[in-house]
């Protein structure tokens, strides 16, 4: 990263502060919730002016800890992004060797064929897919959950630019001394690999994070529910009896350790995510 | 040119093994599966019979099914700008080595890690009639409140303002990246050449950058053509079909309708039309000038 | 999980030297509210639909020991949630199911036929209600332990409507008999209080456009559907009922914009003098009422809708039932328990009809506890003008939905009512053709 320039400094002062202002529409809807989370329930059925006025409480989070699911839903989605970056990343490595550093048969010819499924969007297989985990039984268990983001080409594709861009002489060297190529990978270029491998599982887990489709078709019963799902399915009460603060309670308990987490590690994220993109 | 250690091998191909039989079960199997499916008579519980091209007739003679490709277009046309602008603006201006510039660097980021029900939950909380924040700011200043996700156009409208708050984190870095790797001498000669600011940004900034942008702009598009749970959760489509994408169309065929086929077809049409827009795109983008 | 339930069954076994525990999976809509009444099992004790099942529930779990309930709540009506289950074949072993879908399921043989399990538990279908019956009996079989009847009613706000001097000597509101009268009296309402005369539901919804629109076709004696599989929207009388729609929006004679939360909310706020919605409010409304201190109190009652329409008296009328999806796999203790759970839930309608609905057991209407529940002398004749759909008629959930969509359009003048009626016909027939 070069040094930010005197130009830059000057250039950036005033829309410094538009973007600080601006940021008052991020904060606000987060802070609305979070207000609404402390907000005795009984008072905002009958408007959620009490926001304001109070009386506040802590009951709304207490009551999440008696009743409801979403504990269990944080661990599920904490597994299934856990497992799916993993999966990712370990088929998406060795593919990217094969693909960027390794001669063999028809490997452009295939090499063509999975990009061409970066254009492929969830919906033309989604309904298939769905059957097909019908039959093997799939639904409603973890690796049903994790398989079908394995199957993205972002990661292969991610993982062979990396490997074609490290310099021929790195492996030269082991390639003459006849080491075998697992030991090739896994000593020499794997540890090379090592900042797109944390952008593509920083990618992946967020995109697994996120998953709303397929969760939602997959995962019916409500053990299995993912945070995303399970929160879906209790935003009904908006309709019914469960209060609007519980439901904000709700909602700040499942984003609160996502959002801690990536404070800690916003520098690393940032970076990573953005390393890996731009060459 | 190959060196002998480095010929090619079929044994070579086993590294690619394992990736290659989940992405042919996982995603050709199903596509073929899928195209297969839309030439059939099908629900959720079986197969009634070939009936070749009925299901895209039927799909292409929907009103319905051009609605929900018209909202689709216009939310991609609208968002899609506005999240490569705020990024690009955000980027300049969050570019710098300060304490001030990290922080607000992670608070446009943050709405990025939340899940997309987190969102519609919180924006749902600023929208709903009477309760939210929003009517209740327009109660204070003595406004005709809007009923946001009920009223045609502002319906769709909401949905983009949530994603827009969602989805503005990624932009904004990936163009940050590309700001910092521009080598400061360009900047430094454009100092000597007396440029004014505007004149540096359009002649040395954005051509560093395009590349990126392009990045950005590609991502976005896709990400966007598969609008889906924002417009489920928040409107449901509605009002009447008005905020209602291709996918919560295809959605409503398969497990509403219980009609798979129609679902099927739609799926693939959908996936022609992302197609020849990335393809489009690439076609336009490639033209102009390499960076 | 399955392990975890095994070993907490083991423990159960352990400490209680009871039978084995079996678990039977309960997927149901109604609403979630633990945080009030997850561990009540005083049912007497509950209020409205959510409270009264989960209450339910949880006293007969407490009742069974041997038998755990697994509650799954969906968002209503959870349809397309279970259809994916009975596509992937991990459907709950009960849930809750409105009659007009039955025939959907049954046509593709998913559900159970329940006739066994009903009189093994010695749950003779003969003390079902003629509706009740009807609305779970696909060609002689009953798919569904009837639990309701459930139609949309005419809650009122005395407050409200004693300021608009529209109550007669004896206190009971004045009704209007057509829809010159209803007009009549809403410019009379609006004129004193300054209120909409209703409060409706018209936001991110379609199921009550579909239900007023079908109730004054039936009180003009006509039926879309005579033709199972094709509909007919083109008649003067479908007009006619849309376009009383769409007036009540024009003239201002109706809240706009409230969606369903936001309707319920809105006439206990006295938003409005009448709240068009369903019999399950009855029971939060009449608690309310009881309270001091509210737009409410004391000045609470509830009438059928009004017959606006000169042919007859009608009101479209559904019910909630419990479904038990196919299983191969289920063993004998579960199909056991689902029979005792299905026997406590009949044994207790009584309990239910608190949250409004009607009850589908015949002899709770004779019971003094149903008799001295507030107003259900005022909408007993429900029983008699209740009707339904013709019963053949599948994807009725569907077709509720392209009605709404249309009816909102057209009411809210986004498009002509006759193209929104022509339009809705097109799209259903389409979709009945593609059966």
């Amino acid at each position: 990263m070069s040094a930010t320039t005197p130009i830059q400094h000057g250039h950036s002062r005033t829309l410094f502060w538009i973007a600080v202002a601006v940021s008052v529409l991020m904060f606000a809807p987060m802070a609305w919730v979070l207000v609404l989370s402390f907000t005795d329930n009984e008072a905002l059925s009958r408007g959620t002016e009490a926001a304001f006025t109070g009386p506040y409480t802590l009951k709304n989070y207490t009551d999440i800890a008696g009743n409801s699911g979403v504990f269990r839903w944080f661990v599920n989605s904490l597994i299934v992004g856990a497992g799916q970056t993993a999966g990712v990343l370990v088929l998406s490595s060795l593919a990217g060797y094969a693909f960027g550093r390794l001669e063999w048969p028809g490997r452009k010819v295939i090499f063509v064929i999975v990009l061409f499924g970066l254009a492929v969007p969830e919906q033309a297989v989604i309904i298939p897919r769905h059957q097909i985990f019908s039959t093997l039984d799939l639904h409603n268990t973890y690796i049903g959950l994790m398989l079908p983001g394995m199957s993205l080409p972002f990661g292969v594709f991610l993982m062979t630019q990396f490997f074609r861009a490290i310099p021929p002489e790195i492996d030269e060297a082991a390639l003459l001394d006849n080491a075998t190529r697992w030991r090739i990978f896994w000593k020499v270029l794997l540890p090379l690999t090592l900042p797109a491998q944390a952008t593509l599982g920083i990618f992946t887990f967020l995109f697994a994070w996120n998953d709303y489709w397929w969760p939602l078709i997959s995962a019916t019963d409500k053990d299995m529910y993912t945070l995303t799902i399970g929160i879906a399915s209790s935003q009904v009460n908006f309709a019914q009896t469960e209060g609007l603060g519980f439901l904000a309670a709700q909602a700040v308990f499942a984003a609160l350790p996502v959002l801690i987490v990536y404070i800690i590690f916003q520098k690393h994220v940032v970076t990573a995510v953005s390393g890996g993109a731009v060459k | 040119m190959a060196a002998p250690h480095r010929q090619s091998r079929l044994s070579n191909a086993l590294f690619a093994a394992p990736y290659l039989v989940v992405f042919i079960a996982l995603l050709v199997v199903p596509l073929i599966w899928g195209i297969y499916l839309s030439l059939q008579k099908a629900d959720l519980f079986g197969l009634y019979g070939f009936t070749g091209w009925t299901n895209y007739a039927r799909v292409l003679n929907d009103a319905l099914f051009w609605q929900s490709v018209r909202n689709t277009l216009l939310f991609v046309v609208v968002t899609v700008p506005i999240l490569v602008g705020i990024g690009l603006f955000l980027g300049l201006a969050l570019n710098a080595r300060t304490g001030g510039a990290a922080f607000m660097r992670g608070v446009y980021f943050s709405s990025t890690v939340l899940s997309v029900t987190i969102v519609t939950l919180i924006w749902r909380f600023v929208f709903i009639p009477g309760d939210g924040l929003l009517s209740l700011a327009f109660q204070a200043m003595g406004w005709q409140p809007i009923g946001f996700l009920s009223t045609e156009g502002w319906s769709l409208f909401s949905v983009g303002v949530a994603t827009v708050w969602w989805c503005i984190g990624l932009p904004m870095i990936l163009i940050l990246a590309a700001l910092q790797q521009i080598p400061g001498d360009l900047y430094e000669a454009a100092a000597l050449d007396n440029a004014s600011r505007w004149r540096t940004f359009t002649r040395v900034t954005l051509p560093q950058i395009r590349g990126t942008l392009i990045l950005v702009a590609t991502i976005q598009i896709v990400m966007q053509f598969q609008l889906f749970g924002q417009a489920q959760l928040m409107t449901n489509g509605g009002p009447n079909g008005t905020s209602r994408p291709m996918v919560l169309y295809i959605y409503r065929a398969a497990f509403e309708n219980w009609d798979v086929g129609q679902g099927a077809a739609a799926s693939e049409l959908l996936f022609l039309i992302i197609l020849v827009a990335a393809m489009g795109q690439y076609w336009v983008t490639s033209r102009g000038p390499r960076t | 999980m399955k392990k975890l339930l095994l070993t907490s069954a083991a423990v159960a076994c352990l400490a209680t030297g009871a039978s084995a525990q079996t678990t039977i999976e309960l997927q149901r809509f109604f609403g979630a509210c633990d945080s009030d009444y997850g561990d009540n099992t005083d049912v007497s004790a509950a209020v409205g639909e959510c409270g009264i099942i989960t209450s339910l529930i949880n006293d007969f779990q407490a009742q069974n020991p041997d038998i755990t309930v697994d509650v799954t709540t969906v968002e209503w009506p959870g349809y397309d949630q279970l259809n994916a289950q009975l596509a992937s074949r991990n459907a709950p072993d009960v849930v809750s199911m409105h009659y007009s879908v039955i025939s959907d399921y049954t046509s593709r043989n998913l559900l159970e036929p329940l006739g066994d399990i009903l009189s093994e538990q010695g749950i003779d279908t003969s003390t079902f209600t003629d509706a009740a019956l009807a609305g779970v009996t696909k060609d002689g079989q009953i798919y569904a332990l009837p639990f309701d009847n459930w139609t949309m009613l005419w809650h009122v706000n005395l407050n409200l409507m004693e300021e608009a001097g529209l109550l007669n000597d004896d206190g009971t509101p004045i009704v209007p008999g057509s829809t010159d009268e209803f007009f009549e009296q809403a410019a009379q309402f609006k004129e004193a209080t300054g209120k909409p005369y209703l409060v409706q539901i018209l936001a991110n919804e379609t199921a009550a456009y579909t239900r007023l629109f079908y109730t004054f076709l039936m009180q003009q004696g006509v039926d879309p559907f005579t033709d199972p599989n094709a509909v007919d929207l083109t008649t003067p009388e479908a007009t006619a009922a849309a376009e009383f729609l769409k007036r009540i929006y024009d003239e201002g004679a109706t809240t706009t914009d409230m969606d369903y939360p936001a309707a319920v909310a809105g006439f206990s706020g006295g938003d409005g003098g009448i709240g068009i919605n369903g019999t399950w409010l009855i029971g939060d409304y009449a608690a309310q009422s009881q309270e001091e201190g509210n737009a409410l109190s004391d000045g609470y009652t509830v009438y059928p809708l009004p017959q606006l329409f000169g042919a007859q008296d009608a009101t479209y009328a559904d019910g909630h039932g419990w479904a038990v999806p196919r299983d191969p796999r289920r063993s004998d203790e579960e199909v056991a328990a689902i029979g005792q759970l299905m026997a406590y839930l009949a044994e207790n309608d009584g309990e239910w009809a608190r949250t409004g609905h009607l009850p589908a057991v015949a002899s709770v209407f004779e019971t003094e506890e149903f008799q001295s529940l507030p107003h259900r002398d005022n909408i007993a004749e429900v029983a008699e003008t209740g009707q339904s759909l013709n019963p053949e008629v599948r994807r009725q959930f569907a077709i509720q939905d392209i009605i709404g969509e249309e009816l909102n359009s057209a009411v809210h003048g986004n498009k002509p009512v006759d193209e929104a009626l022509s339009t809705a016909q097109q799209r259903i027939n389409d979709l009945l053709a593609s059966l």
